[in-house]
C-alpha cells in the first residue's frame, strides 16, 4: 500500500519529528538545565570597553568554573561619562536593576547618601569578610565607605604619571635626559618647552598634525594640576570644597597660558574627537604617534602593548611648577557595588568577594596592568613589569585621592566646566574656579558636617 | 413641569420642589442603546485614556508634588515648600541653561520653519519624477537623533570634516563647531534642520489645500514668482506655519539629545541646555530630584506661557480664510 503525502500527513509528520527533536534535546539538556537552575543568576553592568571588558570578562569565567552556586552574567552598558548614573538609577527604580554595579569609586559617597547602594557590613561579615576593608590600600577603602560603612569593594586602583614619546621627542631635537625618572621630576615650564618645539602643523597650517602636549587631554584633569600646585580641594574643618585656592588658581594659569599661547580653538581642534566619552584608543593620537607627551595612567602599559606595541616611549614622574619640589600624583579607580532592589544579594557579594579579592584582582593586574586595591597583591613583585614596578613602588605610596564627598559628582562638574572654560580661555581661573566652589557649595550645605 | 424643547434637553417651565436634580436626572438619562454606545466608545477608547492617565496626567501630577520636595529617587521625600524654586534664583546654571535654551530655540525654530518651507516647495514641483525627489528630502528625517548626532560628528569635525573642508576651499577660516562655546549651539541648530522632512510635508499638504484659481488670478493681474508666493502662498500658509512654530517652540525647549551624545553639556556649559541640566540634577548628582522636578515645572510654565503668546499674537498674522 502506498502512503500518500497529503498535507494533513505533512503536519503531522512534521509535528512528530519536532515532537520527537524535542524530546531528544531536552534529555541531553536536562543534567544542564538542574546545574544552571541550582546556581543564583547574578547580573554584573559594566561601561567598561576594550581589553578592561574582556578582562573582567575573564575574571567572569573563571568565577563561574569554579562556583558551585552562583552564575554571573556580564553585561555592557553604554559607556558614557562617569558620573552618569542614569541607567543605574532607573533601571533600579524599575526593578530591573542589575546585581552587581562597576562605580567609580570616588562617587561612591555620593551613591551611597543618595539611598542608591546597599549597606555591605552584613553581607561581608556572613561571608567572613572584614567590613573595614583593611586588606585594601587606605585610600581605597576610605572612598568605598560612606558615614563610617562599607557601600563597596574597592577593584583596582591606579596612578597617573608622564608618558614621554622618544622617537618624536627626539626628532624634534628635545634632550630626552630631562625626562628620565632617574633625572627626578622637570618642571611644568621644561615640559612646555619641549611639547612646542615637538608641535608640527599640518599642510595648511590652520590645525596642528602633531602635539607635544595638550594640557587637558587624558589624565591632565583639574585635580592633576591641583595635587601638583600642593591645592587642597575640600576644608574639613569649614565643610567647605576650595578651589579657588591661590595653588589652584597658579596652577590653571599655567594651562591658561599654555593654551593662549598656542590658540585655544587650534589646540581643541586637535585632541576633540579623542575626547569624546567612548572613543576607541585607536583615536588617541598618542597611539597614532601624533602626540609626543601625555599624562596618563598605568593602564596605559597594557594599551600600548595592545595598540602601539613598537613605540618607543618611557614613563616618568608629573612635573613640579618649581625645581626641587616633589612631584605629586594621584589615584582613582573603581568598585563593586550592590544597589538597592539587587534580586541576589548575597550570591553577588560572593561574586564581589572574588572579584575585588585575589583571583580577580590578580587576572585584572596581568590582562591591564591596572594597581591592585590589595596590598597583598600589592607586595607581588611578579605581577609587575619595570615600567608597571615604577607607579606601584614609587608613585603610589605618596598618592593623592580626591576628597570622597557626597557631592562628588557635582563637584568634579563643577570644576570640570571651570576647567574647560580656563582652558579655552573663555574666563580668568580665578572667576571660573570661584563659580565652580559656589555651584558646589548649593547642594553641599545640607550634608554638613562631614566626617 | 418639565417640557422637552428641541434637541433632547428638558427644561423646567415652572417652580417645582426640586426642578434642577429633575432636570440633571433627565438629562443625564441614556437609553439602553445610548448606554452601550457609551460603553463601547470607552472600551474602544481606553488604551488612550489608560496611556493618558498612567504615563502623562500621573507624572505630571508626580513631578509637581516632587518638586515641593528634598528628593534622591529613593527613600521618602521631604517636604521643603517652596525652597527648590527659592534655590533657581541664585542658581547660575540655571540661568546659563535657560540663556542656551531660549537662544538655540529663537534660533533652530524660524530656520527650521524656512528650510521646511523650502523643502516643501520643492516637493511640489510638478515634474513626473517629484515621488522619487520626495523620498530623497524626506530621507534624513526618517534617521532618529542619536544616528544623525554621530553623522553630524564626522560632518563637523574641524579636520577631517566635510563642511569645514569645502569652506576651506572658499579660502574661509572654518571654526570648530562643536569644541568652541561661540559655535557649538550653532552646530546644534544645523542638526534639527535634518529633521525639517517631517514638517514640510505639514507645509506640503498645506501648499495642495490652496486653490489653483487663486494663482491664475495673480498671474493674470501679473504677478510674478515671489509677489505669488509673498500674495497667496504665505498668506494661505499661515494656520500651518503657526501650528509648526508652537511645535517648534515646544520641542526647542525640550533640546536634549543633541546636547547629550556630542558635547556632554560643553564646551564650557555652552550646550548645557534646560533639559541636560534637568538631567544632570535627576542622575547625576545625587539627591536632587526635587530640585529636577521643580525645572520640570518651571519649563512646562515657560512653554506654556511662550505658546500662549504666539497663540494670541497669531490674530494679526495667521489666516484662516479665503475670503
Amino acid at each position: 500500500m502506498s502512503m500518500r503525502m497529503n498535507r494533513r500527513n505533512l503536519v503531522k509528520g512534521t509535528a512528530a519529528a519536532a515532537g520527537a527533536t524535542a524530546l531528544a534535546s531536552s534529555a541531553f539538556h536536562v543534567p544542564n538545565i538542574i546545574a544552571r537552575q541550582s546556581k543564583a543568576p547574578v547580573l554584573l553592568w559594566t561601561a567598561s570597553t576594550a581589553d578592561s571588558l574582556e578582562a573582567q570578562q575573564r575574571i567572569v569565567d573563571e568565577f563561574n568554573a569554579q562556583s558551585e552556586d552562583v552564575e554571573v552574567t556580564l553585561e555592557q552598558i553604554p559607556p558614557g561619562e562617569v558620573t552618569d548614573s542614569a541607567k543605574l538609577i532607573t533601571a533600579v527604580r524599575g526593578g530591573t536593576g542589575p546585581d552587581v554595579y562597576f562605580l567609580d569609586r570616588f562617587i561612591v559617597a555620593e551613591r551611597a547618601a543618595n539611598g542608591l547602594l546597599q549597606d555591605l557590613t552584613q553581607l561581608l561579615e556572613d561571608n567572613g569578610a572584614d567590613p573595614s576593608l583593611s586588606d585594601h590600600i587606605g585610600f581605597a577603602a576610605a572612598e568605598a565607605t560612606y558615614d563610617g560603612k562599607p557601600y563597596a569593594l574597592p577593584f583596582d586602583t591606579d596612578v597617573r604619571a608622564l608618558y614621554y614619546n622618544r622617537t618624536l621627542l627626539t626628532e624634534a631635537g628635545v634632550d630626552l635626559e630631562q625626562f628620565d625618572a632617574a633625572n627626578g621630576p622637570m618642571t611644568w615650564d621644561a615640559l612646555k618647552e619641549a611639547a612646542f618645539a615637538a608641535n608640527v602643523d599640518n599642510e595648511s597650517g590652520d590645525n596642528f598634525a602633531q602635539m607635544g602636549y595638550v594640557p587637558y587631554y587624558n589624565q591632565a584633569w583639574h585635580y592633576t594640576y591641583g595635587f601638583s600646585w600642593g591645592a587642597d580641594f575640600f576644608d574639613e574643618e569649614a565643610c567647605e570644597v576650595t578651589p579657588n585656592t591661590p595653588e589652584m588658581i597658579a596652577a590653571m594659569q599655567w594651562v591658561y597660558d599654555f593654551c593662549a599661547e598656542l590658540d585655544p580653538a587650534k589646540v581643541q581642534a586637535f585632541i576633540q574627537a579623542a575626547m569624546r566619552p567612548g572613543a576607541p584608543p585607536q583615536e588617541s593620537p598618542w597611539v597614532q604617534n601624533r602626540l609626543a607627551t601625555m599624562i596618563t595612567g598605568d593602564w596605559q602599559i597594557a594599551s600600548n602593548r595592545n595598540y602601539a606595541p613598537d613605540m618607543d616611549y618611557g614613563i616618568t614622574y608629573i612635573p613640579v611648577p618649581e625645581e626641587g619640589m616633589d612631584s605629586q600624583s594621584w589615584a582613582g579607580g573603581w568598585s563593586m557595588v550592590i544597589p538597592q532592589g539587587a534580586k541576589e544579594p548575597e550570591a553577588a557579594i560572593k561574586f564581589m568577594l572574588f572579584a575585588c579579592g585575589e583571583p580577580g584582582q590578580r587576572i585584572y593586574t596581568e590582562d591591564t596592568a591596572h594597581i591592585p586595591t590589595l596590598l597583598a597583591l600589592q607586595e607581588d613583585t611578579s605581577l609587575f613589569d619595570e615600567r608597571h614596578m615604577f607607579f606601584v613602588q614609587e608613585l603610589l605610596p605618596g598618592t593623592n585621592n580626591r576628597p570622597p564627598l557626597p557631592v562628588g559628582a557635582k563637584y568634579w562638574d563643577e570644576l570640570t566646566a571651570a576647567f574647560q572654560r580656563i582652558y579655552l580661555n573663555e574666563e580668568e581661573p580665578e572667576a571660573a574656579l570661584t563659580t565652580a566652589k559656589d555651584n558646589t557649595m548649593t547642594l553641599l550645605g545640607p550634608f554638613c558636617p562631614i566626617g | 413641569m418639565v417640557a422637552v424643547i428641541p434637541g433632547g434637553v428638558l427644561v423646567a417651565t415652572q417652580t417645582t420642589s426640586q426642578p434642577a436634580t429633575l432636570a440633571q436626572k433627565r438629562r443625564f438619562s441614556m437609553s439602553r442603546t445610548e448606554r452601550k454606545n457609551l460603553l463601547m466608545a470607552m472600551i474602544f477608547i481606553s488604551p488612550w485614556i489608560i496611556g493618558f492617565l498612567a504615563f502623562l496626567a500621573y507624572p505630571i501630577w508626580y513631578t509637581l508634588d516632587l518638586s515641593f520636595t528634598n528628593y534622591g529617587g529613593f527613600g521618602e521625600p521631604v517636604r521643603i515648600g517652596l525652597d527648590n524654586y527659592r534655590r533657581m534664583w541664585d542658581d547660575n546654571l540655571f540661568w546659563t541653561s535657560l540663556w542656551n535654551t531660549f537662544y538655540y530655540t529663537a534660533l533652530a525654530v524660524p530656520i527650521g520653519a524656512v528650510v521646511a518651507m523650502v523643502l516643501a516647495l520643492a516637493m511640489n514641483q510638478p515634474l513626473p519624477e517629484i515621488p522619487i525627489y520626495r523620498a530623497i528630502l524626506f530621507l534624513p528625517s526618517v534617521l532618529p537623533l542619536f544616528a544623525i548626532s554621530f553623522i553630524f560628528l564626522t560632518l563637523l569635525d574641524p579636520n577631517q570634516g566635510i563642511v569645514n573642508e569645502f569652506l576651506r576651499k572658499f579660502g574661509l577660516n572654518p571654526p570648530n563647531w562643536f569644541g568652541d562655546p561661540a559655535y557649538a549651539k550653532i552646530g546644534i541648530v544645523m542638526i534639527a534642520q535634518f529633521g525639517a522632512g517631517q514638517v514640510a510635508l505639514i507645509f506640503l499638504a498645506g501648499l495642495k489645500g490652496i486653490p489653483q484659481h487663486l494663482y491664475e488670478a495673480a498671474m493674470l493681474d501679473g504677478a510674478g514668482v515671489w509677489s505669488r508666493f509673498r500674495n497667496v502662498t504665505l498668506p494661505l500658509m499661515t494656520p500651518v506655519i503657526l501650528y509648526d512654530i508652537i511645535l517648534g517652540v515646544s520641542q526647542g525647549l525640550q533640546v536634549f539629545t543633541q546636547s547629550y551624545i556630542i558635547t556632554q553639556g560643553g564646551p564650557a556649559n555652552a550646550t548645557n541646555f534646560f533639559v541636560f541640566y534637568l538631567y544632570s540634577n535627576a542622575f547625576r548628582y545625587g539627591g536632587q530630584m526635587g530640585y529636577a522636578s521643580a525645572l520640570a515645572v518651571i519649563l512646562f510654565i515657560i512653554t506654556f506661557i511662550i505658546a500662549g503668546l504666539v497663540f494670541i499674537t497669531s490674530n494679526k498674522w495667521v489666516h484662516y480664510d479665503l475670503s
